[in-house]
């Protein structure tokens, strides 16, 4: 008896939480239309760049007033754990679903899933391409990475040795890695010396970018298709910007402040903040018969070197502080 | 004295040695140019990255050795770290007493996982795995998916008690071993750990107070991990959540290949870290072989393997 007390107690509980949650969404509809309710899943929480995609995703839930985002990933880049996320989204009939594929080959399956039971999907960051998502919004990873390759080039006068730096498995670092080897192959002055896997590790990129520098002393340039190395001043710490130069995903701090003093060379910027917005914009839109315009959604990359960094920091705290 | 094949840590030595001469040949270079593997400036750079495991590995060595295992290290490093970068960057508390709570930290997380073990009575690998998840969710609360950039706030050049930054973390780890091996092997509180691993009922009736020593064998464990996470947040200038993920792995493979035996009953400190830089070589030296990257993990794990089959076959031998 004391065991059915408990049970109903416990019951009653829960059911008082979910109440309270749900009170101030529904109190918050502004808008007087149908209360939506939209999963964003980035491919983790600790990857610090999704951050400012919140950031966007929520800021324009506000502006419509009747969209509730629910942020959900897996604590640390582990593709079944986001599958799973994104399989418990399908199942709690949320409005719509805005996911960064950490594999886009194994999600297809679960997305076609949710499309198939009504639930509209669209990716941002990283692509799912072969499943039927309405449309994905980011970067084009192939032309960025070919953007890296030419500044490299452009910053090396066509000659030197270059190491690069990418982590094995996302689907969009392996396309920004396709693009750089393809604009380096069209100066055959460049040679690539090495391709180092650091696993997701900032501590091993930072341990590889020391290895590689020592092994390499007229390395002539770093390119890292990803932002690892300029999350911490400690990254770049074992590299002479008079030798060597640096060239980087993302810029977020302390990013900025290693190209002001010259560390690093060429930056370039993802459209953060619009992972989030343009996400929920697509998803707002879709729900109202409103179709994206075109598959992919092209965000374009914002190339920052010392020249515009000063302008690209005053854009950026305008995004961040929303006004 | 000892004979000198008796020395258990004679075995890992020889292997280092033999890794060192391989890639020193491997990595001979041509035309006279410098050496790109054997200079200083590299084994200071092994010396550097190996102690973030090697202080760990030292209590995880004492907890496998007292017939125990901890998986919670990568996790308590963690968190101490990202507790101290919070207290310093975003409390703006000074870097020593921050990083003095972050080992605090550590040490509260091994007095949990003695109560878990010794009060509770839940077997070590449950306890440690538990508190694996409870230090890392916590570290993600405090977090909050973003991490604390401890570099932007330290001074260039800094030199703690006048030493270049670089030689910090091995001199902890090397005087941690030392202190370490001391306190096994010529007090008795070590020898009381050798008797709990090697047979707990017969430590028991000779009146050991096993429930004491494994209390502090986790509470070391616990505080040397957060030294390592100090150890990670200076050497890395960063504290975040995901950092040391499924380092406890790479620990409890030191303590292994340098002759503790997960058994219980044996094993060495000094073996443990003389084990982190034998992966620390690999971690430097393959990396430096081109196209090797991606052949690492197989390597080591091969590495593993044939370094505990050689141990058992010596110790057969030995007895």
């Amino acid at each position: 008896m004391r065991r059915v007390v408990l049970a109903v107690v416990v019951l009653v509980g829960l059911a008082g939480c979910s109440g309270s949650k749900e009170q101030p969404s529904n109190a918050a509809g502004g808008s007087g239309g149908e209360r939506l309710r939209f999963a964003v899943i980035p491919k983790a929480l600790d990857i610090p760049v999704f951050n400012y995609a919140k950031i966007g995703a929520d800021r324009q839930a506000k502006e419509y007033g009747n969209v509730d985002i629910l942020w959900n990933a897996p604590a640390s880049a582990d593709q079944l754990k986001q599958k799973e996320i994104l399989e418990s989204a399908i199942t709690q009939r949320v409005d719509g679903i805005a996911i960064s594929s950490l594999n886009g080959d194994f999600l297809t399956e679960t997305i076609n899933k949710a499309i198939d039971a009504g639930i509209p999907v669209v990716t941002w960051d990283s692509d799912a391409p072969k499943s039927k998502r309405y449309a994905f919004y980011g970067v084009d990873d192939y032309a960025s990475g070919k953007i890296m390759g030419d500044e490299a080039i452009t910053l090396l006068g066509g000659k030197g040795k270059v190491a690069i730096i990418t982590s094995v498995g996302a689907t969009n670092l392996q396309r920004r890695l396709d693009g750089v080897k393809e604009s380096l192959a069209k100066a055959p002055g460049i040679q690539i010396v090495e391709v180092y896997d650091i696993k997701e590790d900032t501590v091993r990129c930072a341990e590889l970018i020391a290895t590689g520098t020592n092994r390499y002393p007229d390395l002539a340039a770093w390119i890292s298709v990803g932002g690892w190395p300029v999350f911490t001043r400690n990254g770049t710490a074992a590299v002479d910007p008079s030798k060597t130069k640096f060239i980087s995903f993302d810029t977020i701090q302390p990013a900025l402040d290693l190209l002001r003093e010259g560390k690093v060379a060429v930056l370039l910027g993802q459209k953060y903040f619009g992972w989030g917005s343009e996400s929920v914009k697509l998803l707002y839109d879709i729900k109202h018969g409103k179709m994206p315009p075109q598959p992919i959604i092209d965000s374009g990359v914002d190339v920052v070197t010392k020249e515009n960094v000063d302008d690209y920091q005053a854009k950026w705290k305008k995004m961040e502080s929303g006004s | 004295m000892k004979k000198l094949w008796e020395i258990r840590e004679l075995s890992t030595v020889v292997i280092l040695v033999l890794e060192i001469l391989f890639f020193t040949w491997w990595l001979w270079p041509e035309g006279g140019r410098s050496h790109p593997f054997l200079n200083w400036p590299n084994a200071l750079l092994i010396l550097k990255y190996s102690s973030i495991y090697g202080i760990a590995a030292v209590g995880a060595a004492i907890v496998i050795i007292s017939g125990g295992i901890d998986l919670a290290p990568g996790a308590v490093m963690a968190l101490a770290g990202v507790v101290g970068a919070q207290l310093y960057v975003v409390q703006g508390w000074g870097l020593g007493p921050s990083m003095t709570m972050g080992v605090i930290v550590g040490l509260l997380s091994g007095l949990l996982t003695a109560g878990l073990i010794v009060l509770v009575k839940l077997p070590p690998f449950i306890a440690t795995l538990g508190m694996m998840g409870v230090t890392r969710g916590i570290a993600f609360i405090i977090t909050e998916g973003q991490y604390f950039d401890v570099s932007s706030h330290l001074i260039g050049g800094w030199r703690p008690m006048g030493l270049p930054a670089d030689w910090v973390a091995p001199i902890i780890m090397v005087t941690t071993a030392l202190v370490f091996h001391v306190f096994m092997t010529t007090f008795q509180w070590g020898r009381a750990v050798f008797s709990v691993g090697g047979n707990e009922t017969a430590a028991l009736f000779s009146g050991i107070a096993v429930n004491r020593i494994k209390t502090s064998v986790y509470v070391i464990s616990g505080v040397l991990a957060a030294v390592s996470g100090v150890v990670l947040v200076l050497v890395q200038g960063q504290g975040k959540a995901d950092l040391a993920t499924g380092y406890e792995l790479d620990i409890i493979a030191s303590a292994v290949v340098g002759g503790a035996s997960l058994a219980g009953g044996r094993g060495s400190v000094i073996g443990a870290v003389l084990g982190t830089l034998i992966f620390g070589v690999l971690r430097n030296a393959l990396p430096q072989i081109p196209g090797a990257t991606f052949y690492d993990r197989l390597i080591v794990g091969l590495v593993v393997i044939v370094i505990v089959v050689v141990d058992q076959l010596l110790l057969k031998k030995r007895s």
